[in-house]
């Protein structure tokens, strides 16, 4: 039964379809509103009793705050979470490549069963292995040291890497790699000849998990740290937070900055996997 | 059997390059796992100093018979409950929303990840701050605006309110997952079904239930599988939010190391491991059933 779309019924029906999608990202995005907002706001403002959507005065006190050493050592824990971060996302990476390489490309026995244990790794870590974690690492000597959490970072992302990595390498055609062989190309330098440039796209939104993973932890880097001199940015946060003497404001202002480099890599890697993948041919 | 020169050959280079990661693996996720059992069997205190003692089952026994470990299960499987079903029903409403062009949609689309993408440190802050009791404007509107209460309640502070505020925060943290996923299982499903439902007369429900669930039925068990392990041993989020809701991750971990205990929160996770083990094998199972059916 086709129903007679008039014109009018049409117009309310997108009209309505837009409000919805206004009113779902009010919701999803009211949050962040109001972080920036509080950001912005003199700290007198931000405890008020009848809050304002808008600051009243605008200032960029808080920002300047949270880069001056003296007041906040912010970016020591900044400069914290990127060595960690960054290290163990390279190292993460690079092992993955050559892991996923052999998982998809090679023919060997118990490559299923490899696989298989990858994807319960996956499924199960975290919380569950903490305690044994925590053990490992203080038997090593690696207690309040940045290793130790790069080293667990690296072993947190390295089954998904693995996995995500295995499945853009089927992506890529197998008589490619047959005609470099035949042009006299070897496995290892197949795959930095052939593999990792066309799957480029796909190893950065890789290395992008894994920063993200390793940008995020709290539960580790609280366990394995003592000390404020190695805390990264969810530790060293958390640790202000529970002071009295927090200021809302700057406590936003440091929120804005942590989320950004997580942000701003995840709308880059997004970007570049777009314009590489067809879009089904729906644009909008 | 045709290719046994190939496959020696390959296996050796396979050896070679999965070395590493498998090591890694084997060290730190393997040996960990197995040394969780053997720790459970101990007395052990976190400060090496002091030597661990065996106790056998006690742990276990300890733990079991455990009023609050109940409470916490019981906690852990409506929030793990409510967290599933909420993410995975609203990330498919908004994916069947957005599986149709309209302007600035690859916009919306970004702005809706925001939250997933962000660290949970980042949106804790904001959350406290806005459900905060004096000042928040969760409160103001709540009281001032919409006189639903007169007196703010302490959100964070109070077990009910705060075990409500940890299930909306991680619904609206972790749909966009399913979002994700759905959207893209969407699609690849053809129009031309949906057009050829519409001339046998479907009506919306029927062309739901027609096209479109068979068609994300296996990337909708993965989201759930997925994350109801995800929620089951949810730690951070919980943990930074409110000291009143004892999920069991929170629950294992103050076990460790607020108690000092590294022998019972063994036995936790060790328990733990079980019940999500049973767990999936029970969610895959019944959804292999329906997809039968």
């Amino acid at each position: 039964m086709p129903a007679v779309k008039t014109r009018s019924t049409k117009i309310a029906g997108r009209a309505s379809f837009y409000l919805g999608v206004i009113v779902l990202l009010c919701i999803c995005l009211f949050p962040f509103f109001i972080m920036l907002m509080t950001a912005f706001k003199g700290s007198e403002e931000a405890i008020s009793r009848n809050p304002t959507f808008l600051p009243k005065d605008w200032t960029l006190q808080h920002f300047i705050d949270i880069f001056n050493p003296a007041i906040f050592p912010y970016l020591h824990y900044l400069q914290n979470s990127f060595i960690v971060s960054v290290t163990a996302s390279v190292i993460s990476v690079g092992i993955a490549i050559f892991g996923a390489y052999a998982l998809s490309r090679l023919n060997f026995r118990g490559r299923l069963a490899i696989n298989a244990s990858f994807y319960t790794v996956y499924m199960f870590s975290g919380i569950l292995l903490v305690v044994p974690l925590f053990k490992v690492i203080a038997g090593l000597g690696l207690y309040d040291t940045k290793t130790s959490l790069i080293i667990v970072m690296i072993v947190q992302t390295l089954p998904t890497a693995i996995l995500m990595l295995n499945s853009y390498f089927e992506t890529i055609p197998k008589d490619l790699e047959e005609a470099a062989k035949i042009d006299g190309l070897n496995r290892i330098k197949v795959i930095f000849y052939i593999i990792i440039p066309l799957s480029f796209t796909g190893i950065v939104s890789v290395f992008v998990y894994c920063f993200m993973v390793a940008w995020n932890d709290f539960l580790f880097a609280s366990i394995f740290f003592s000390g404020a001199e190695n805390f990264t940015l969810p530790v060293g946060l958390y640790a202000l937070f529970s002071t009295p003497d927090y200021v809302w404001g700057r406590m936003m202002a440091a929120s804005i900055i942590t989320a950004l480099p997580v942000v701003i890599m995840y709308a880059i890697s997004e970007n570049l996997i777009k314009g590489n993948v067809t879009d089904g041919g729906v644009k909008g | 059997m045709f290719k046994v020169k190939r496959e020696t050959s390959d296996g050796k280079l396979a050896l070679i390059l999965l070395l590493p990661s498998t090591l890694l693996i084997l060290l730190l996720i393997g040996y960990p796992m197995l040394s969780n059992f053997y720790i459970s069997f101990f007395e052990q205190p976190i400060n090496p100093e002091f030597p661990a003692e065996f106790v056998g089952f006690e742990n276990y026994i300890e733990t079991l018979t455990n009023i609050d470990f109940y409470k916490s299960l019981g906690i852990t499987l409506l929030y793990t409950l409510l967290v599933v079903v909420g993410s995975t029903a609203l990330g498919l409403y908004v994916a069947i929303m957005f599986n149709r062009p309209f302007r600035f949609r690859k916009v919306a689309r970004s702005l809706i990840i925001l939250s997933y993408v962000t660290p949970s440190i980042s949106l804790i802050f904001v959350w406290k701050y806005m459900f905060n009791s004096g000042y928040g404007i969760i409160n103001y509107i709540g009281r001032d605006i919409l006189h639903l209460f007169d007196r703010a309640p302490l959100w964070f502070d109070n077990p009910t309110s705060a075990f409500i505020l940890v299930v909306l925060f991680a619904i609206w943290r972790y749909f966009p997952y399913a979002f994700i996923a759905f959207l893209a299982i969407l699609q690849t499903i053809s129009p031309t079904l949906y057009e050829a439902a519409e001339m046998d007369g479907a009506n919306i429900w029927q062309k739901f239930k027609a096209v479109t669930l068979p068609a994300i039925m296996p990337v909708m068990l993965t989201v759930i599988t997925l994350r109801t392990i995800w929620m089951f041993y949810m730690f951070e989020d919980v943990y930074l939010l409110t000291n009143k809701v004892n999920v069991l991750g929170v629950y294992l971990y103050e076990t460790a190391f607020a108690f000092n205990d590294l022998g019972k929160a063994s036995a936790i996770s060790v328990i733990l491991f079980l019940v999500i083990s049973t767990l999936i094998i029970a969610i895959r199972k019944k959804v292999n059933l329906n997809a039968s059916s």
